[in-house]
């Protein structure tokens, strides 16, 4: 459903990415792993539209969405979740939840916000308290239940494990094996491998823009040298 | 009593009609980031709208109520198209540059307006309705005055229900706070823009046609309703809607009380009480500080000196000025000197805007501050041209550090709003202290003497000095202390922390742009002969703008080529058509569309295209 071409980005004059190539399948979670500074986000920011390719091809459900604005993106159904969350600090949970709706999608249950809550249990708590006013962990389901709100067909998730305690990680992989019970396909950028593990089928590594490495997850699990390489500080 | 208590309700009306201007102001700049100098435009246009569609209909409340609510729908359309037209090429661009095109945008309109309706003030007859009184505390108020006090809340009810209890509403605030996670949930901001600018010009134009029972229509209420809607603004905190009815209602009271008490400062109290009150809160009454996905980064090119061949085309125009007087009549001759001074003046002002990072919208101040000390040196002190000269420079200067000190501790459109506000103090003095400044009349008769009063003599004079001075100011931007405060212009953190202060940095910039604006100031009343207070009025401020951006912000030569095909564009036009506001504002804004970094600025990015790596 999702299939990324020899993508090339350009910060200026910095090359981010070298012809960076995978595929995402209906359902399917791919974990996208490295450390710092490898592409991660640079890849999710291309995906969306936020950054542009110079050159490559990124297809998205059929249409090619290589330098389409980040809003028809999205309303095609390919929902992003950004590494800082970017709640709107002075809208309520309930107005955050209001500005992802977006009409209903054949073969997808369409997301309300009293499924999320039953999702989130946290945020039924607060509908209407300011983002500005919620711990990180709050702040990224939010973001992700925002995200849903659209009906995406697919999702990226930016490091969305970074600086959560553990008894929410484990409510972030129950959401996200939910998600993937719905038939949704989850890109995940992480370099938490642990969490990664939990979720996802199959990864790839990425280093200095470039796509290393990739495979499924239990070829990664057996290989420590791999993980070493890449993904050891 | 009585009659402080009637002052109190008059101070409320106007709060009222002031706020609805302002509204639309904050409202567009919360979601657009748009500075948009034409919103006085478009007040203007709901007044005239609103005068021909109320000289057409019945003279009955309920046709008046439909009138204005039709000159507001229209003015809504203007304000769509306007944004469809002008602004939406130009969101990509610096803030200051929309503003620039949002100032051609005001003097399109303000030659049309004097197209289609004339040059006369247009006022409404007034039937029995709207001249009715009601007895208030023994005295008479106007009814209508009163039904204004209620409509200022009224509108920010509705304003506030619409953003907070309607998807629409939720979807611009969203926008206002993230616009790139707004898109990146699927909201088409194009679309949420156009509504934005339909619903403030609306509001602009409610104002404007409501303003008509109390005050003619006229050509002039353009810039003062901009002006004092930016004041409101920034008093009540950009973006925010209580922050400028509560803006409104401090200014209005402040103006009818002040009117009773101090009738010869009114012009000053408002900037007074708007820099007090950024000196207590820098982001206003009910303003916050922008959140990080708020603020659009803007890497800006580094400064180079000029490339050899450009070094020599300078030289050869330079002695070209010099041999001048030898062919050119004593026209050609007075536009060269003006077109000399105009350098300085825009070189002073890019010291602040480029390097300095510091946009003012008052540069004017310094340049009306050097005139007037150089015409009062001679007029009371009796001083010679040279020394009335120097005090064009120390004066301004010294004024530049005291205020310096305040203005470098606010940043972006506040600080810009700081200068105006100066400026403004500085153009109501000149205006209503007659008695040192003559007020309007001026002081005239100011001419060089000795061996100056020859014109070549004098014009050569003004090229030294303005050429000096200019060669001075970008001796120093090129100098260590150049690097170091566009160091603290690109970060100010990373800038600290190597051992820079960046407000004393920006300090001594700020005065040196004085400093150098007041000599531009001084040699410009001589070469006029005379003095007034629109030397240091928004219009001159608003050309020292046009030139620095027009000629581009990041190239050295940028003022200098802006300066000149600014005041050689305006000489040329003034002379060539009575439309030249029409053409010199399509100028303008084709200008920003072509070149977005300026003359100068296009100019080097095509003459470096493949010479750099």
């Amino acid at each position: 459903m999702l299939s990324v071409e020899q993508v090339n980005v350009f910060y200026g004059r910095a090359h981010a990415l070298h012809e960076v190539s995978f595929s995402l399948a209906r359902g399917e979670t791919l974990v996208l792993l490295g450390r710092n500074g490898a592409g991660k986000s640079t890849t999710l920011k291309a995906l969306i539209g936020l950054l542009r390719a110079t050159s490559g091809r990124i297809v998205f459900e059929g249409h090619d969405i290589t330098r389409s604005e980040s809003y028809r993106i999205a309303r095609l159904g390919l929902g992003y979740v950004p590494e800082e969350r970017r709640i709107f600090p002075d809208l309520t949970v309930a107005e955050n939840l209001l500005v992802g709706r977006r009409a209903q999608r054949d073969g997808i249950a369409p997301w309300t916000p009293e499924r999320l809550f039953a999702l989130f249990p946290n945020l039924a708590e607060m509908r209407d308290r300011p983002g500005a006013r919620m711990s990180g962990g709050e702040q990224q389901m939010l973001a992700i239940a925002r995200t849903l709100m659209g009906n995406p067909r697919a999702v990226l998730l930016d490091e969305p494990s970074e600086g959560l305690a553990p008894v929410i990680l484990d409510q972030l992989v129950a959401a996200i094996r939910a998600l993937r019970e719905q038939g949704v396909a989850v890109l995940l950028a992480e370099q938490n491998f642990r969490f990664a593990a939990r979720i996802a089928e199959r990864a790839a590594l990425i280093e200095t823009g470039r796509i290393a490495w990739s495979g499924t997850l239990q070829e990664l699990a057996a290989d420590g040298g791999l993980r070493g390489r890449y993904l050891g500080v | 009593m009585d009659f402080l208590a009637v002052q109190f309700l008059t101070g409320l009306a106007s709060a009222s009609s002031l706020f609805l201007v302002a509204a639309g102001l904050t409202v567009i700049f919360g979601v657009t980031r748009v500075v948009n100098f034409a919103h006085g435009s478009l007040f203007m246009l709901g007044a005239y709208i609103g005068w021909s569609i109320l000289t057409r209909l019945p003279r009955e409340p309920g046709w008046f109520a439909l009138g204005v609510l039709g000159a507001a729908g229209a003015t809504a359309l203007l304000g769509v198209m306007l944004e469809a037209i002008v602004l939406r090429r130009v969101y990509r661009a610096p803030e200051l540059f929309q503003l620039l095109a949002t100032f051609g945008v005001v003097l399109m309109v303000q030659d049309a307006t004097l197209a289609v309706w004339g040059p006369n003030d247009l006022s409404l007859a007034r039937p029995a309705w709207l001249r009715a009184s009601v007895a208030i505390a023994g005295q008479r108020f106007p009814a209508y005055d009163l039904f204004l006090i209620g409509i200022g809340p009224l509108v920010l009810l509705a304003l506030w229900l619409l953003l907070h209890r309607t998807r629409w509403g939720v979807l611009v605030r969203a926008a206002t706070q993230d616009r790139e996670m707004t898109a990146a949930l699927g909201v088409d901001q194009r679309l949420l823009f156009s509504a934005v600018f339909a619903l403030g010009a609306g509001l602009a134009g409610f104002g404007g046609a409501l303003s008509l029972p109390d005050q003619s229509a006229n050509l002039q209420m353009d810039l003062s309703a901009v002006v004092e809607a930016f004041v409101i603004v920034v008093i009540g905190g950009l973006g925010s809607l209580p922050g400028a009815y509560l803006a409104s209602l401090l200014i209005g009271l402040l103006q009818a009380f002040g009117i009773v008490f101090v009738p010869r400062a009114t012009l000053v109290l408002v900037f007074v009480a708007m820099a007090a009150v950024l000196l207590i809160r820098p982001n206003g009454l009910l303003g916050r500080p922008l959140a990080p996905g708020q603020i659009t980064q803007e890497i800006r090119p580094v400064i180079r000196a000029a490339p050899t061949t450009l070094k020599w085309l300078g030289l050869a125009c330079l002695v070209l000025a010099i041999v001048a007087p030898f062919f050119a009549g004593p026209f050609l001759l007075s536009v060269l000197t003006e077109c000399t001074i105009a350098i300085l003046f825009a070189a002073s002002l890019h010291v602040m805007m480029g390097p300095g990072g510091m946009p003012s919208f008052g540069h004017a101040a310094w340049f009306g501050l050097g005139a007037y000390a150089a015409a009062l040196a001679v007029e009371r002190g009796g001083a010679s041209t040279m020394v009335a000269l120097l005090a064009a420079v120390l004066v301004p200067g010294i004024f530049a550090i005291v205020f310096g000190w305040f203005v470098v501790r606010l940043a972006g459109v506040y600080l810009a709003m700081l200068t105006l506000a100066f400026a403004q103090v500085v153009w109501a003095i000149a205006f209503q202290w007659d008695a040192l400044t003559g007020g309007d009349n001026g002081i005239l008769g100011l001419w060089p003497g000795g061996w100056l009063r020859s014109a070549p003599a004098f014009y050569w004079l003004t090229l030294a000095i303005c050429v000096g001075g200019a060669l001075v100011l970008r001796r120093a931007m090129m100098a260590p202390f150049g690097y170091a405060l566009r160091a603290t212009r690109d970060s100010t953190r990373r800038a600290q922390a190597i051992g820079l202060d960046p407000r004393s940095l920006r300090a001594a910039a700020f005065a040196l742009a004085g400093a150098a604006a007041g000599l531009a100031g001084g040699v410009f009343a001589f070469a006029k002969g005379s003095v007034f207070p629109g030397y240091a009025g928004i219009g001159r401020s608003v050309d020292a703008l046009v030139m620095v951006l027009l000629g581009g912000v990041d190239t050295m030569a940028g003022p200098i080529v802006g300066a000149l095909a600014y005041t050689g564009l305006y000489d040329v036009l003034l002379l060539a058509t009575s439309q030249w506001r029409f053409i010199l504002g399509l100028a303008i804004i084709l200008l920003v569309m072509a070149f977005p970094e300026g003359i100068a600025g296009a100019t080097r990015r095509f003459w470096l295209r493949g010479r750099e790596a």
